[in-house]
């Protein structure tokens, strides 16, 4: 018989823009990952506790990494630039994905959290395209099972406004200063939000846990700077 | 909670979940390692007079062979070896823990206890998780136990700080403290009985608004004030001898939850985490100093060769509904009372993601009477 109690896994997905503008940044994207990776390769305990996946989005998705440990992933695959931003096929692809990933965790015996996703963006999607209807059916906790918290993480000249809508509380968006080190900011960030999400689950008061995310170092809150 | 017929008396029972299925071997046991279990035929059974000298059958103090010291291991050698964390799924992280920072005068990282009366075995213990180990945090648990020698009851008090709170710690070691010491009050006061579980639950309540307001140097503290420093589950009860059996009652606040191990299962009777309509498990806990509006005393009957468990949810976790590694660790190695400090090294097993603070006590009824029904 299947354990029902295997154990508690936060499934964590990292939907990067692939698209022709973040040409300039893909790299410190791809070092950021890698930074996230070493950080959480030194806090075994709380990579116990994490799938990690990564999605590469411009005109569609494509799965870089799904659902890994993280303790045994080998070296990530390269995000590359390609195409348009596709705000649109990344949140559809979503919708689709993370009900099917945490039925499977569920069947393979685990406890699962609700889901986090981190945005990574120049914050420029595809001009006329309506993006906000598929956000809003996956993060319709009535209609998409395990429907996510969304952290928004703009760079370099992300629009704030545009990040803010992506991210699922006010807090959850950010952008980075000019001038910061956005792949060390991006783990850093990272590992603090898979660190608060395990070891502080508990809420005060509240019938929902409640994600707690700080302000990573290098970024500051969207809607400041609106 | 649905019901069964016990086929062998007839009585009504809680339903237990089907027989989990072969589990595999957690780890070798060294014939020499076998500790010194009680022998249940040596037991009392219902025989409590709260005026007579130790009842026949109890464990005397002091009985070499029992528990006078151990004698030297036959290989000093492999102490270490055989003090090694249980390690239930995954390779244990090796690391040496830090000491909880913040000011703290003292907080032990792990607490046991135990003791007999003529009525029950009672084991107790409080375990540092492994993150707080890490982390440099304290242990955020606590317990507490007392008797009270007139009637032969049983107190016992586990909780559980809320991490969100600024002083967990506190709260939940102070929660014990005063539920035991009101639970005493009241058993003692109406010859065994608890009379007033609002009370009980007001009375910490009250403990904790007076804790914060030292702590915040203030002539008053809110609820709400009191909840961000102090917050924290309880479970709270008294196990009872009785002509019928050992009678246990308890009230819970938060998602600490109470277990009973019969012919070697292990089954949650209440509390726990909550498990969301979407399926996915939520963490939120509404604690005290927070006291419900509806208070639901459970009672139970524990039946002679079965076990009673209260724990937090670091416990409760790796639990789950009692078919898994964890759950048949517990029903196998509990069957009879350990020593405390091995009771205590149980309860530190290792299993991957479960590294919350853990916090049990179980109680073996002595006495060969009924029971095991609500």
């Amino acid at each position: 018989m299947m354990e029902s109690n295997r154990g508690h896994l936060l499934p964590i997905y990292v939907l990067a823009d692939e698209s022709g503008s973040m040409t300039e940044h893909i790299d410190d994207l791809n070092d950021g990952l890698r930074s996230l990776h070493q950080a959480l390769l030194g806090e075994p305990m709380a990579a116990a506790k994490v799938r990690f996946s990564v999605l590469g989005f411009s005109d569609d998705v494509i799965e870089r990494v799904h659902l890994v440990d993280l303790r045994s992933a080998s070296e990530f695959p390269q995000l590359t630039t390609r195409g348009m931003t596709s705000y649109l096929a990344a949140f559809e692809d979503l919708i689709n994905r993370i009900p099917n990933d945490v039925g499977a965790l569920k069947r393979e015996g685990y406890q699962v959290h609700r889901p986090a996703v981190f945005f990574l963006s120049d914050g420029l999607p595809n001009h006329g395209e309506d993006w906000r209807d598929a956000h809003r059916r996956l993060t319709d906790r009535s209609t998409t099972l395990g429907a996510p918290n969304i952290i928004a993480c703009g760079i370099v000249d992300a629009d704030a406004h545009t990040i803010n809508q992506v991210a699922t509380e006010p807090q959850f968006g950010f952008v980075a200063n000019k001038g910061v080190d956005v792949g060390a900011a991006i783990a850093k960030f990272c590992t603090a939000l898979t660190k608060s999400v395990i070891s502080s689950g508990r809420s005060l008061g509240s019938p929902q846990p409640q994600l707690v995310v700080d302000k990573p170092e290098g970024f500051t809150v969207a809607i400041d700077v609106i | 909670m649905r019901f069964g017929r016990n086929p062998d008396d007839g009585r009504e029972q809680p339903h237990v979940p089907p027989p989990p299925g072969p589990a595999p071997a957690l780890y070798q046991r060294d014939p020499s390692d076998s500790y010194d279990r009680p022998d249940p035929a040596a037991s009392a059974g219902y025989d409590w007079h709260g005026n007579q000298s130790w009842p026949p059958g109890v464990p005397a103090p002091n009985v070499p062979g029992r528990d006078g010291p151990a004698p030297p291991p036959a290989h000093p050698g492999t102490l270490a070896e055989r003090w090694r964390t249980i390690a239930v799924d995954g390779a244990v992280p090796v690391f040496d823990p830090r000491p909880p920072t913040g000011g703290l005068s003292y907080r032990p990282d792990t607490v046991c206890d135990g003791w007999s009366t003529g009525a029950v075995d009672l084991r107790l213990a409080s375990v540092r998780g492994y993150a707080h180990r890490a982390e440099g945090r304290p242990r955020e648990d606590d317990a507490a136990a007392a008797w009270d020698e007139h009637t032969g009851t049983v107190v016992f008090a586990v909780a559980d700080g809320v991490s969100d709170a600024r002083q967990p710690h506190i709260g939940s070691q102070l929660a014990c403290r005063s539920a035991v010491d009101e639970l005493l009050g009241q058993i003692r006061g109406s010859g065994g009985f608890v009379t007033d579980w609002r009370k009980l639950l007001n009375t910490v309540h009250w403990q904790l608004v007076v804790q914060a307001r030292r702590l915040l140097h203030q002539e008053e503290a809110s609820v709400a004030e009191t909840a961000d420093l102090l917050a924290t589950t309880l479970v709270a009860g008294v196990a009872v001898p009785t002509p019928e059996g050992v009678r246990v009652a308890l009230v819970s606040v938060g998602d600490s939850g109470v277990w009973a191990i019969k012919h070697q299962q292990l089954y949650p009777l209440r509390g726990g985490k909550a498990v969301g309509a979407d399926g996915l498990v939520s963490s939120a806990v509404q604690p005290l100093p927070y006291v419900p509006a509806d208070i639901a005393p459970y009672e139970y009957l524990l039946d002679p060769g079965s076990v009673l468990l209260v724990g937090t949810d670091g416990f409760g976790d790796p639990v789950g509904d009692g078919r898994g590694a964890v759950a048949h660790l517990f029903a196998c190695e509990l069957e009879r009372p350990l020593p405390p400090l091995a009771f205590a090294h149980l309860l530190d097993f290792y299993r991957e993601t479960f590294d919350d603070d853990r916090t049990l006590v179980a109680l073996w009824p002595r006495a060969a009477a009924p029971g095991g029904s609500l």
